[in-house]
């Protein structure tokens, strides 16, 4: 396994814009790191230029401490598993995963051994003389990993490899990605889109937006301290709320802000060298809201749609002059549609944007008691 | 899909069916039906049809008036066929595989130009080509000269050893453009990311053509196949125009298809005899037949589409 | 990158080989005899331009007729296959009834049967109705030829329009005939451009059917026109030169115009 390490990469098919622009990244030995992004956001692209399958307009890239710009895939010891698996079609599993060591030149028996502890790790010894047409889903994508697997790589790359699959199928599957990780003690790349599976699988998100990386960071970075309006949108579910208003006072040990729905509101974020009276952006996680005056900032509003999804429910509620909120609360709780309801966070759950959207860095960001911890101390 | 149950009335089924199925068969299935069983039969003494059983497929086979004519063009298209596929398709093949790689400049250009001459018709390139060969303007000696291999130049069309490999090449050359095209809409199916998968393997780009592309398109290569035979056994407007129903010299560019023209309409002092003309047709289309059978029992079952 | 410096090498050595005999004649055509002879691969000059093989050709032959045969029978015999071809083709995909599968079968063999095998039939049959060299017996059966590929191609593409349409209109209670002529057929467009290069290039280019069909002066379509007049005239090279390269430019020029569909209709057919 080996380390990597990415020094301003940069891609232009045009050599006007660039898709990738500037690209600083490390990655350790043995770590599990997601490219994650919306479409269009250059995650394939790197991931693409990681293997070799597209060429690198500038920076450099390294791979165990070897400069690797003009090597070819192969040369590079890496593998891929590609979202549509392809897999041979005329081959059967277990040439499939021979291919590319005949391609090595290794010889018959190593081979054969290879295939078999791999196929014992997947669980696929079963279907080694089948053909991939008669293999569901999930066995194909246990195939394609087994194939990268008996290279014994360098570096795993996957791109996307659970989004042809059904949803209680991807669950089970992304256990047996992470503990595969743990197995092999590998050095992970993998690309998504879904947030859920990159903060799941994880040791470090990259969020990817428009050619950049907003940030990277572990789970719990991204979660608790999102650098800009953008990661903070993008990881959590559901989206933060997201309430304008402006800066009424800001010291460096907490902020006030008036938002446009006429509340004030006390967040305990550095607001040292901000702007009285510029504009900012108050964001606020569903699962940080209180269905009571728990909190010390309340505020008011009319029940619209409520969700109930069994261990929660989402309320979405609509405020006079303000925007729309929602809140995590309660499953077996019961909310009337069209009632009035009193929320509240506490001034340490919020997060303040600047102007051009940036964060304000928190003063307490772990210190969360969720609504329904604090649900249970007052029973 | 189809319903269950079907939500159009029995007239409306009968209007959309019965103008193809009445030209079809009026104009194709039943004059082929009806051709075969007049091999049967034969003119008597005042002129009428009279049923002869096998009498007709005796003479051709074995008469030696008949026999002879007969064997000599089953061979010539034989070697005709031969050719083609020792030559049309294997080009077709390489070139398809040239204009499917990756970023090639200009292929679209290069695949509107080499496809020309398939679409023109074989009486034009017939003649255009005899006209190259012919001894009398010398061009086609003047290009060898170019090459250096002048003296190797012969008047090819007009020698009986020579003249149904110049017909055959005649023919190559027109019809490449035929598999070229179809492998090549097979090879754009080969999906990308198979061919990906496989070069971040480590495979060559020979290794990849060899062992992942070309197993992929083995159907349309069945299908290319079973085209040019049916094709060449077909064949005969090349022949006709360049040679005339004669196929000369002396019936060396014989092929079935000259030799049904002969058979049934007469040419120069040679009569026609309708009958004869039918148990030509129908020997052809047992021949063809036979091909097309082996194509879809042995060959479909074996080489079946991968679902990609 | 020298494998690419190959590649192009022989694609152009090939595009040499496959052009250059038109070329020859195209530019042979407007030459003196002499010229013709004495320097066959040169282009013509001002001294050794002529057109009098051109003028030759129209005055003894009636040419521009024999070119309108063609496209009445080419164009002809489209429209039948395209329509009759898309009502079998619809009929065939999207009911179920007693002979679907034997009908589909029998049109399948009739793609690789040659439908030359059965012209003694067809002459007589002509015979028969007084055909003979009418341009209809010729319409007749080209399509007759080409109406099994035409069904199997666009069966293929009308097993694709989405159902939902075809129900969406029968819930509205439009009637089946009408949902084939304003639902389908519209959307199988691409399909048609696929028919006409398989179905058009065979007819105009066919030598067989009008010779034995339709050989009289005024039904002569094109091919046989120009076989029979360079038969006639093969000593004079400028007539003849000039007759193969009046055949051949318009093709050339519709193939100028119409290269990329063309190509587009070939490729999607054929992967079907």
């Amino acid at each position: 396994m080996a380390s990597v390490s990415l020094k301003e990469l940069r891609k232009s098919y045009d050599g006007k814009t660039d898709v990738l622009a500037g690209i600083d990244l490390d990655i350790a030995d043995g770590e599990f790191v997601v490219l994650v992004g919306p479409s269009g956001c250059g995650k394939s692209t790197l991931l693409r230029m990681l293997c070799g399958l597209e060429s690198i307009s500038g920076g450099s890239m390294e791979i165990g401490g070897q400069v690797v710009n003009h090597l070819s895939p192969a040369e590079r010891g890496i593998a891929m598993v590609f979202q549509s698996y392809a897999l041979y079609p005329h081959m059967n599993v277990y040439q499939n995963m021979a291919f590319g060591l005949k391609v090595a030149g290794k010889d018959k028996a190593a081979i054969r051994q290879r295939i078999a502890e791999a196929a014992a790790t997947l669980k696929i010894e079963h279907l080694l003389e089948r053909l991939p047409r008669e293999l569901s889903g999930g066995q194909r994508q246990r195939v394609a990993i087994g194939r990268a697997i008996v290279r014994e790589p360098r570096l795993f790359l996957f791109d996307e490899p659970l989004s042809n699959l059904d949803a209680a199928l991807r669950v089970q599957t992304r256990l047996e990605i992470a503990k595969l990780h743990r197995q092999l003690d590998a050095t992970i790349v993998y690309v998504t889109h879904d947030q859920v599976e990159a903060m799941t699988l994880g040791d470090k998100i990259v969020v990817m937006h428009e050619g950049h990386i907003q940030q990277a960071g572990t789970p719990l970075d991204l979660y608790q301290q999102p650098r800009n309006l953008f990661v903070a949108g993008f990881i959590g579910s559901p989206k933060m709320n997201l309430l304008a208003g402006t800066l009424a006072e800001a010291h460096a040990n907490g902020v006030v802000v008036r938002l446009s729905s006429g509340e004030s509101v006390r967040a305990a974020v550095d607001g040292s060298g901000m702007r009285i009276g510029s504009k900012v952006t108050l964001g606020l996680r569903a699962e940080h809201i209180h269905e009571s005056r728990a909190g010390s900032e309340v505020f008011s509003g009319e029940v619209g749609v409520v969700e109930h999804l069994g261990e929660a429910n989402y309320i979405y509620v609509s405020r006079e002059d303000g925007e729309d909120v929602v809140i995590r609360g309660d499953g077996e709780r019961h909310v009337e549609i069209g009632q009035s309801i009193v929320f509240s966070a506490d001034s340490t759950a919020f997060h303040v944007f600047d102007e051009g959207g940036q964060a304000r860095r928190r003063l307490r960001p772990g210190n969360m008691v969720s609504s329904a911890r604090s649900f249970m101390r007052s029973v | 899909m189809k319903h269950e149950v079907n939500t159009v009335r029995p007239w409306q089924l009968l209007l959309f069916l019965a103008p193809a199925v009445a030209i079809y068969s009026l104009f194709s299935a039943m004059p082929l039906l009806q051709t075969l069983g007049q091999g049967f039969f034969s003119a008597d003494d005042s002129g009428k049809a009279a049923f002869v059983g096998l009498e007709n497929f005796r003479t051709i086979l074995l008469d030696p008036d008949w026999s002879a004519g007969f064997w000599n063009a089953m061979l010539n298209n034989a070697k005709f066929f031969a050719l083609h596929m020792l030559l049309q398709n294997p080009i077709g093949l390489l070139l398809a595989t040239l204009f499917s790689l990756k970023g090639l400049r200009g292929a679209r250009t290069y695949r509107t130009l080499i496809f020309l001459p398939t679409l023109l018709s074989v009486v034009i390139i017939g003649f255009i080509w005899q006209l190259i060969l012919s001894p009398l303007w010398g061009v086609g000696e003047k290009l060898m000269g170019f090459a250096g291999v002048a003296d190797f130049f012969a008047p090819w069309m007009g020698q009986e050893e020579t003249a149904l490999t110049a017909m055959s090449m005649i023919s190559v050359w027109q019809y490449v453009g035929m598999p070229m095209m179809l492998i090549y809409a097979a090879l754009l199916a080969v999906p990308d990311e198979i061919v990906e998968a496989a070069h971040v393997e480590g495979a060559s780009a020979m290794r990849i053509f060899w062992q992942i592309k070309l197993p992929l398109i083995y159907p349309t290569l069945g299908l290319v196949t079973i085209l040019t035979f049916v094709a060449n056994f077909n064949a005969f407007d090349l022949i006709y125009s360049i040679k005339g129903a004669l196929a000369g010299p002396n019936y060396s560019t014989d092929i079935l298809g000259t030799l049904f023209y002969r058979t049934f309409f007469g040419y120069q002092a040679q009569v026609g005899n309708a009958y004869l003309g039918s148990a030509v047709a129908t020997l052809m289309f047992l021949v063809i037949l036979a091909g097309v059978g082996v194509y879809f029992i042995g060959v479909q079952r074996r080489l079946t589409r991968f679902a990609l | 990158m020298r494998n690419r410096l190959i590649v192009h090498a022989t694609l152009i050595a090939y595009a040499v080989l496959a052009l250059f005999p038109i070329a020859l004649i195209l530019t042979n055509s407007v030459k003196t005899r002499e010229a013709i002879f004495d320097d066959p691969l040169a282009l013509p000059t001002m001294e050794s331009l002529t057109f009098i093989g051109f003028e030759k050709v129209l005055a003894s032959t009636n040419f521009l007729l024999y070119f309108g045969n063609s496209l009445v029978v080419t164009l002809s015999a489209l429209l039948c296959i395209v329509l009759f071809g898309a009502m079998a083709a619809w009929a065939l995909s999207e009911y179920r009834f007693m002979g679907n599968r034997v009908l589909t079968l029998l049109l399948a063999l009739g793609i690789m049967i040659p439908i030359r095998l059965g012209t003694v039939s067809i002459l007589e049959l002509m015979v028969k109705l007084d055909l003979v060299n009418t341009l209809t017996a010729l319409v007749l059966v080209y399509t007759a030829q080409g109406l099994p590929l035409a069904v199997m191609i666009l069966s293929e593409f009308m097993r694709q329009v989405p159902s939902e349409l075809k129900d969406a209109a029968r819930c509205d209670g439009v009637g089946e005939v009408r949902i084939f002529f304003q639902v389908v057929l519209p959307l199988i467009r691409p399909a048609i451009a696929t028919v006409a290069v398989f179905t058009m290039i065979p007819a105009w280019n066919d030598l067989w059917f009008p010779l034995i069909l339709a050989p009289s002066d005024r039904t002569k379509t094109v091919t046989l026109g120009v076989q029979q007049f360079i038969g006639q005239y093969v000593t004079d090279w400028n007539s003849v030169l000039a007759a193969l390269s009046l055949a051949v430019i318009p093709m050339l020029i519709l193939y100028a115009i119409f290269s990329r569909q063309l190509i587009r209709g070939l490729t999607a057919g054929a992967v079907k």
